[in-house]
This record gives C-alpha cells, structure tokens and sequence, in this order.
C-alpha cells in the first residue's frame, strides 16, 4: 500500500469554485484532507467608484441565495457612512424582513438540503437519499418544508415590493410601508410556519437520540464562537454588538462592528484562496471561531422569545451549558434560530410602530466610513465601505459568512475523514460523510452565476506517482 | 464586445383557435443577467415573448413572473422548491439556462427526466430536481425540456457576448420551433 491522495470535486458553476482532497498514507489512513475554495473576490473592485446609497441595490446581485443579507447590510453600512440612523419603524421593518430571510432559508437547507441525509441515513442509496425518499418515508413534511419557505419569501416580496432585488432598504431607512393588509397576510401563516419549525426540531431531536455515535464522533471540536448579541446576551440576528467567547463560553470580547479590524484578522494558507478569520489577540490558530447557527447559541445566554428560549434551555442541557462543539448540531441550532425568527415575526407585527409612515431620516452628518453587520443565515456577514465627499465609495471590504467559517469547514472535512476512511476503498457512505460536514455549514460560495451543469461529486484516489488507481463518480 | 438585443423580430400572428390548441406551456429561464452570457435566458424569454406578442417586462429588476396564460414566462436568478406548486398547471415546460462548455453542444436541447441532485457546496436546483419534485410532491409529470446555451464571459455586464447572443436567436427559434410544433428542431 502506498500514500495516496483523494479528490473530492463538485464539477458545477464556473470556477468549479471548491474541492476537497485527501491524502492518505501507506496505510490506508487518512493523513490530512483539505476543503479548498476558489473564492470570488471581483465584486468588491467592482463596487469601487460607486456611490454608497446605490450599493442595497448593488450587493444582493452577489448571490441569489441570500440577498437580502447583503441588502440590509449594506443599508447599515450606508447609514454609518452618511451619518444617518434610521427611525425606528424603519429598523423594526427591515428585520421583518430579515427574519423572512431567515425562515425560508435555514427552512430550504434542513428539510431540502440536509433532511434527506438525516431522515434517510447517510448510507442509504443516493437513488432514494434526497426529497423522493424524504416523500415516501414522510410526504407531509416535504409539504410542509415547501410552505415553509415560501413564507420566508412572501414577508420579502411584501415589504420588498417585488420578488427580485428588493429595492426596500436605503441608507437612512426604508422606502416602503407596510399596510394593515400586508400585515394581516403575514401574520396569517404565522401559525404554521411556527407548527412546521417545531416539527423539524422534532425530527432533529429523535434522528440526535438515535444517531448518536455519529454525533458524537463527528467533527466534534473546540473553537472561539462570534456573533451579534443583545444587551443582555440573548440572541441576535440583525442589530448588536459583537460578542466572541472561548471553547469555554468565556467572554473575549464584545465591540462593535465597525471594530471589527482591531479584533479579526485573516489568516494565509497555500493551498486555499479562502482567507481564515481569526482572534486577533490570541492569534492564529488558537484565535479561531465559528459562526452561524451553533455560534450564535453558543455566544448566546439566553433567548427573547418563549418557544425557541424554551428549545433553547434543552439545547444548552446538550452539554451542561457549555458550548456545544458538535458540527452536526448545526443542524438543531438553525432550527431553533428559526422558532425565533418566526416568533420575532409576531413581536414585530405587534409592535405599533411596524405600521408608522416614519420610515426615513433624511438628515444627513456625513461620516465617510461605516460597517454594517448582520447575522446572514449562515454566519456574520460585514459590509465596510469608505466613500469620499461625494459619496462614491473608495474602498469596500466584504467578510462573507462563509469566511469566517472556513477554518470550522476545513476542521470538520479532516476530521471527518479521519474518522470514518480507515482503509483505500472509500465508500459512497463516506464521501456522503465528508459532504455533510461542509454542508452542516450550509455555506455559500461564489453563486452569483448559475451557469448549467450536473453537479457530479468526484473522489480521485491518486497514488504519490499521480496514477489514478480508485475513482468515485456520483452524478 | 458585447451585444444587445435586436427589437427587430417579428410577430407570430396566432388565431384564437391556435392559442387553445396550444398545450399550457411554461418556459422557465434562470440565470444572472448581471453577470452577462449567465443570463441568456433573460434574452431569449424576452426574444419568445416578443414573437408571441406576450408582454413581459424588460426591467431585469421587475423579473418575469406567469400570468396565467396558455403560453407563461418566469424568470428566477435560480430554481427554487416553492416554484414548484405554480408549474403544476402547466403541460410542458421549458427550463433555458447556460453552461460554459461543459457539454459539447453550444446549444442543447434535451428532455430531461425526474432526478434529485444537489451539492454541499452550493443551493443550486437543477431543472431536474425541480422535476422530481413536482413529480413526488405534486404528482404531475409534465415534458420538460432543458435549453442550454454556451455563454462565453461573465463579467458584470448586462449584454450578451456576441457569441452567445447569436447563440440566443438560434435558441429562441428552436424552442418557438418546440412550443408551435411539440417537435425539437435539430
């Protein structure tokens, strides 16, 4: 037996934008695996010479999946820059809509995306292994799951104006009321998005009782965890401070996000054009964290509403109130996330300000500098721009939510593969393995462009002479 | 070098009695017409829809959504699952999108068949997953076709590449071709 090296790669989009490898040793075992991402950075030399009040509208043309994230950050990145907070309806609006964003997203990855994995085992046959098994072992859920995110994209259509780029959002505010209509159609199908949620949490809870070797010995690992959080260290999702504790819980800091420079850095390696966040003060590798669903409860002491606070006190029992380390948790984190996204929806709507005609500042005290942050579905996403007196912007900087989850990825992808390759033939189960442990991330890469294609998964077992001598094809 | 779209074409003139016998057909494009020839389809719909005489809106940020009509027109920057439940109605449909050379073909058309595919590294649906919903969810299993179209740069560019928007014309009469006839022009 000879050291060899395993290829994972998804041939799909233009730049093929990630792979993973694994190189093995003369024994079969794993010595080290890799998550390398082809990251796209052009869109923020493109932003460049633009002016800041256009970029809510610029920035969500990065992605299709998450363009609201990008929209409402950089409205906050636009506030900052011109000086111009928004009155409260329109904050209060804008997280209606950020909660929608929430809700039919962390809504899409589990019951689309991840159900199929959990539901139907990462060993069952790939033919059944997605929405078709997930129909024949439980049709009313994937009924369910299609509502559910169709809800989400209804609260953004509503308060967007229309189904595409919202135009919602400006720096200073927000350019559109919601009527007592709209809001009545909202609040219509609270009900059962909140009955759908607790559902998934079902689901996730008996498939962690009954999986729990899995859980436990996959990619399970210490990390920092960051995020935005209220006053009172409860969960936040669209406006705070930052707040990054230790593998212990333990506060390291708490700063505001336009300190984000003084407290991240970004570490190098070679063989991925991803950068790593990380602490800055403890360095690189101690100082890195996680974001995203199992970072934000971990950072947080507790939840505003009575639902997810009350899933929330279960969750944290997991391991006696310490942070939870385990990857596949992500899954029953971003469910609870959900609960209160849906809940926040209620508070929101209840809130008479929701309905005020108030709903721009107008009055300008120029800045030049500002950041916006938001907790996007999958992670803290920042916006920083830097405009000249005209407002056209200078210098932009976007840390996306995936970055700050690259080292979590590329930490879960070796040591899952660690765990479960403990010879040369690598199974289907395996490879489905390895995907889930950059998918328990839910991240999003490069996917401004959507060019056709299969989106087969390739795994190359390539001996130390470059001879192909195993390929894995799943199409 | 960059092309844009010709109003030139000319207009198809369908009696009553044609639009009836017309199966309910939905062509569904998908792609992002700010990153050039990855939204070709946003053209060729708006090629279709002219010779159809089917007003659709030509503002890439008002989108294109159906309307209830015997011959429909949706576009999406990608397919999503809650599509679905809309194309229940629809007898045939279309999905038109580009790729980057990873088939020989500049232009391809196929019908495709029910298959569930996704990646860990990406939300993207594929037209046959949308498939396979609507065929285990909704128990409707219409023709499906896929068009895909070689697109050559993707920058931030609203227009085509000369190429691809010569590509796009071809395209767009084969599928006019499909959605007359039932029958794919080679």
């Amino acid at each position: 037996m000879v050291a060899q090296k395993i290829t994972i790669e998804p041939v799909t989009r233009i730049e093929g934008h990630a792979k993973i490898t694994i190189h093995t040793k003369e024994n079969g075992l794993v010595d080290h695996a890799y998550l390398h991402v082809n990251e796209f950075r052009g869109f923020e030399k493109f932003c460049e010479g633009r002016m800041v009040f256009e970029m809510p509208l610029i920035t969500p043309r990065i992605c299709g999946i998450c363009p609201v994230s990008h929209h409402l950050a950089a409205a906050k990145a636009g506030d900052a820059v011109l000086g111009a907070p928004p009155p409260r309806p329109a904050s209060l609006l804008r997280e209606l809509m950020h909660m929608g964003q929430i809700i039919q997203s962390h809504g899409m990855h589990f019951f689309e995306l991840a159900g199929p994995d959990l539901l139907l085992g990462f060993d069952a046959d790939p033919e059944i292994r997605n929405v078709v098994g997930l129909v024949q072992a439980a049709p009313e859920i994937a009924l369910k799951a299609v509502a559910l995110r169709k809800y989400g994209q209804e609260i953004i259509r509503l308060l967007g104006g229309r189904r595409i780029h919202p135009i919602f959002a400006v720096p200073g505010g927000v350019n559109k009321v919601l009527t007592i209509t709209e809001r009545d159609e909202i609040l219509a199908g609270l009900d059962e998005t909140i009955a759908t949620t607790q559902l998934g949490i079902q689901i996730i809870r008996d498939w962690a009782e009954k999986n729990m070797e899995d859980v436990q010995k996959f990619a399970v690992f210490p990390t920092g965890y960051l995020g935005l959080i209220t006053p009172e260290n409860g969960l936040e999702l669209y406006d705070g401070k930052i707040r990054l504790v230790d593998q212990t819980g333990v506060q390291l800091e708490r700063f505001d996000g336009s300190d984000y420079l003084d407290n991240i850095s970004e570490h190098v390696e070679n063989w991925s054009y991803l950068k790593f966040p990380y602490y800055k003060k403890m360095g690189w590798p101690a100082g890195v964290y996680r974001v995203g669903p199992l970072g934000r409860l971990n950072i947080a002491d507790k939840i505003d509403t009575p639902l997810a606070q009350e899933e929330f006190v279960h969750y944290r029992k997991i391991n006696d109130g310490r942070p939870i380390e385990n990857t596949l948790y992500y899954h029953y984190a971003r469910l609870i996330e959900t609960l209160f996204a849906a809940e926040r929806v209620q508070v929101l709507l209840d809130d008479e300000d929701i309905l005020s005609n108030d709903i721009l500042n107008t009055q300008h005290n120029f800045q030049g500098v500002g950041v916006g942050v938001i907790e996007a579905p999958r992670g803290t996403l920042i916006h920083h721009y830097q405009a000249n007196a005209n407002g056209q912007l200078e210098k932009v900087n976007l840390i996306v939510s995936t970055g700050h989850n690259n080292y979590a990825m590329s930490k879960a992808v070796d040591m899952v593969a660690k765990t479960y390759i403990t010879g040369p033939n690598v199974s289907e189960g395996i490879l489905n393995r390895i995907e889930a442990a950059v998918r328990a991330h839910d991240p999003c890469l490069s996917c401004s462009t959507h060019a056709v294609g299969q989106m087969p998964i390739m795994i190359d077992i390539v001996n130390p002479e470059g001879k192909t001598i195993q390929t894995l094809r799943r199409d | 070098m960059c092309a844009e779209r010709k109003d030139s074409a000319s207009r198809l003139s369908l009696t009553a009695a044609d639009w009836q016998n017309l199966p309910r057909t939905l062509i569904v494009g998908y792609g992002n017409p700010d990153r050039e020839d990855d939204g070709v389809a946003w053209h060729v719909l708006q090629t279709i829809a002219q010779k159809f005489g089917v007003p659709i809106s030509d503002d890439t940020d008002v989108g294109i959504f159906p309307e209830g009509n015997q011959l429909d027109f949706w576009f999406n920057l990608q397919l999503m699952p809650e599509m679905a439940p809309d194309m229940v109605a629809y007898e045939r449909i279309c999905f038109i999108d580009a790729h980057t050379g990873a088939i020989p073909d500049k232009i391809r058309i196929e019908h495709i068949q029910s298959k569930f595919q996704n990646s860990p590294l990406t939300h993207h649906l594929t037209p046959e997953t949308i498939v396979s919903i609507l065929e285990h969810l909704y128990q409707h299993t219409p023709e499906a076709l896929l068009v895909s179209i070689r697109g050559y740069q993707f920058r931030f560019e609203h227009a085509l590449s000369v190429e691809t928007y010569r590509l796009s014309q071809k395209a767009a009469d084969r599928v006019l071709s499909w959605i007359l006839t039932g029958q794919i022009e080679e």
